[in-house]
């Protein structure tokens, strides 16, 4: 299949079940609820060096927050529900507590349930105070600035983890540009997070590795500078490849933001330095969720 | 559907208590209820006209009507009049309105169910019944004019809101729960109360043990109204603000009354 003169390959992305949570955080302004987000979410861009992958997942108006002040609504994932309640009230405490005039409430109902302020409410030192509301807790934690507040848990879902697409350019510089221009694309999906830097991965891996203790390893296939040395998926005109990581609430939200960003790679063109998209996969025998590129752009 | 309505068929002569009289309930004309000293079928006393299980009407309420939606579960029961005591007792789901006013104990270990009561309420609303040690757990009352003595004693969770007056003694020995005067305290307001909400429009009528913590713009107050219908209207869709008064620090409470505007 060649679209605008860029190839989407037969192949597919290979994805994994994950357990995930939103997590709405609020702050006076849109700077410090962006702020306080982007610190809650930093160093979460895989589950194998980080133990959950995390981002932004949109930006929200005030008449959209618990609050009624400027927002920002995150995903955070992990493998299994008890690294998520390893995970969420780590970093709430550590990232979103600390940061000035956040607050924290639950993004989502249902499923199991991951503590908020079940947890951070020990900060107060028996000075917190609890209001059921609704049918709802919600806890104001003393703190020096004023009160932190938050709600009691949050509710999870099964989602995706591990969508992908790779970007094969003519260039670094345009691989990367063409790269952008996606994940501007792609973060448009609601209920998915390109967990990555930028939502880009210039490091893509493949599984296992030659030395023991390693699960990950380059890429090789896909690195430029190794062609002449090992077996390459590179035709010669591809200089340079970038990775878009997708995870997403549902098969249907990672599917939606694959097809964004192809469809924003496609605009581009050939004449923008895009050859051929391509995907990241193990053959088909470890992830249960496949996004075929060429069934996603029919 | 304008569901079941009970209509008097005359003058009472005594006090009814009108338990298990609750939408749903099945063949109502014969449900014993208390009149006086006796026992009579409801039919006696009442006209009961209509059908549907979902809402219970009381046309022509009066004070002599005791125990109303005492122990309501789900539905929605309407008195066009007024009510007696125990309005709504212990109730823990559906909707209870009394268009009038209501007597002593409305509300009383109301457990979950939404309560509006448009005039004047009688003491002890919200509160612990006798030989009970709590109030009042969840749900929500809204009183359009103002409470008898005592309201919110022991409450221990859900939303109280009083339009009017408050006579003396309101939230004593308060523990939990949000407790809203929209008039004046009579009295020693809060004394006693451990932890818990009380939302006032002036400090006055406050119990000795509550100090001044400042005034603070509360995320917190932003949530309620959001959360809460009753409180929105009470409080407020911008309110922020609120002078912070905590206590009763004679008993090392740690509830706090907040004065908005």
């Amino acid at each position: 299949m060649i679209l605008n003169g860029v190839e989407i390959r037969d192949s597919f992305a290979e994805a994994f079940p994950m357990v995930g949570t939103r997590l709405i955080i609020t702050a006076d302004s849109p700077k410090w609820a962006m702020i306080a987000a982007k610190t809650m979410t930093g160093f979460a861009t895989s589950v194998i060096g980080c133990g959950c992958e995390a981002g932004v997942e949109r930006e929200l108006a005030p008449e959209d927050t618990p609050d009624g002040r400027p927002g920002v609504a995150v995903l955070i994932f992990a493998m299994d529900i008890k690294g998520l309640k390893a995970v969420v009230p780590l970093r709430i405490g550590q990232c979103v507590l600390t940061s000035p005039t956040s607050a924290c409430y639950a993004g989502m109902e249902g499923g199991d349930v991951v503590s908020i302020g079940k947890a951070l409410r020990y900060f107060g030192d028996g000075w917190q105070i609890a209001k059921n509301v609704d049918g709802r807790r919600i806890w104001r934690v003393p703190v020096m600035e004023g009160e932190f507040v938050c709600d009691h848990e949050s509710g999870t879902v099964s989602g995706v983890g591990g969508g992908n697409i790779l970007i094969l350019g003519t260039s670094r510089g345009e691989a990367l540009a063409a790269a952008e221009v996606a994940v501007d694309a792609m973060q448009k999906v609601e209920g998915c997070i390109l967990p990555f830097p930028g939502g880009i991965v210039r490091s893509g891996s493949k599984v296992g590795s030659k030395y023991k203790g390693m699960f990950a390893s380059s890429n090789n296939a896909y690195c430029p500078t190794l062609r002449a040395q090992t077996e390459t998926k590179l035709p010669p005109e591809v200089a340079s490849v970038q990775e878009i990581v997708i995870d997403g609430v549902s098969f249907e939200a990672v599917s939606a933001c694959t097809k964004a960003g192809i469809e924003a790679l496609v605009a581009l063109g050939r004449d923008k330095g895009v050859v051929a998209i391509d995907a990241g996969n193990y053959g088909g025998n470890l992830g249960p969720y496949h996004f075929k590129l060429r069934e996603i752009m029919a | 559907m304008t569901g079941i309505v009970l209509t008097p068929r005359g003058a009472f002569d005594a006090r009814v208590d009108l338990t298990g009289a609750l939408p749903g309930a099945a063949d109502l004309e014969r449900l014993s209820i208390g009149y006086g000293f006796r026992r009579v079928a409801l039919g006696e006393l009442f006209a009961v006209s209509g059908s549907g299980a979902d809402r219970l009407t009381i046309a022509g309420g009066l004070p002599l009507l005791d125990r109303v939606a005492a122990g309501l579960t789900a539905g929605e029961l309407v008195v066009d009049g007024d009510v007696g005591a125990e309005f709504a007792k212990g109730a823990t789901g559906g909707v209870a309105i009394v268009k009038g006013s209501a007597g002593a104990y409305a509300a009383s270990e109301l457990a979950g169910a939404k309560v509006v009561i448009g005039g004047d309420v009688g003491e002890r609303l919200g509160a612990a019944g006798d030989g009970s040690r709590r109030g009042m757990s969840g749900g929500a009352v809204v009183v359009g004019g103002s409470a008898g003595l005592r309201a919110g004693e022991r409450l221990r969770g859900g939303v109280v809101i009083v339009h009017g007056d408050a006579a003396e003694g309101a939230a004593t020995d308060l523990i939990a729960g949000t407790f809203a005067v929209g008039g004046a305290l009579a009295g020693p307001a809060g004394r006693g109360m451990k932890r818990g909400t009380l939302l006032l429009r002036a400090a006055e009528g406050l119990a000795s043990g509550f100090g001044d913590a400042g005034e603070h713009d509360l995320v917190m107050l932003r949530v309620l109204v959001r959360r809460s219908q009753e409180l929105a209207s009470f409080l407020g869709k911008d309110v922020a603000r609120a002078r912070r008064f905590a206590g009763d620090l004679n008993v090392a409470g740690k509830g706090e009354a907040l004065i908005v505007a």
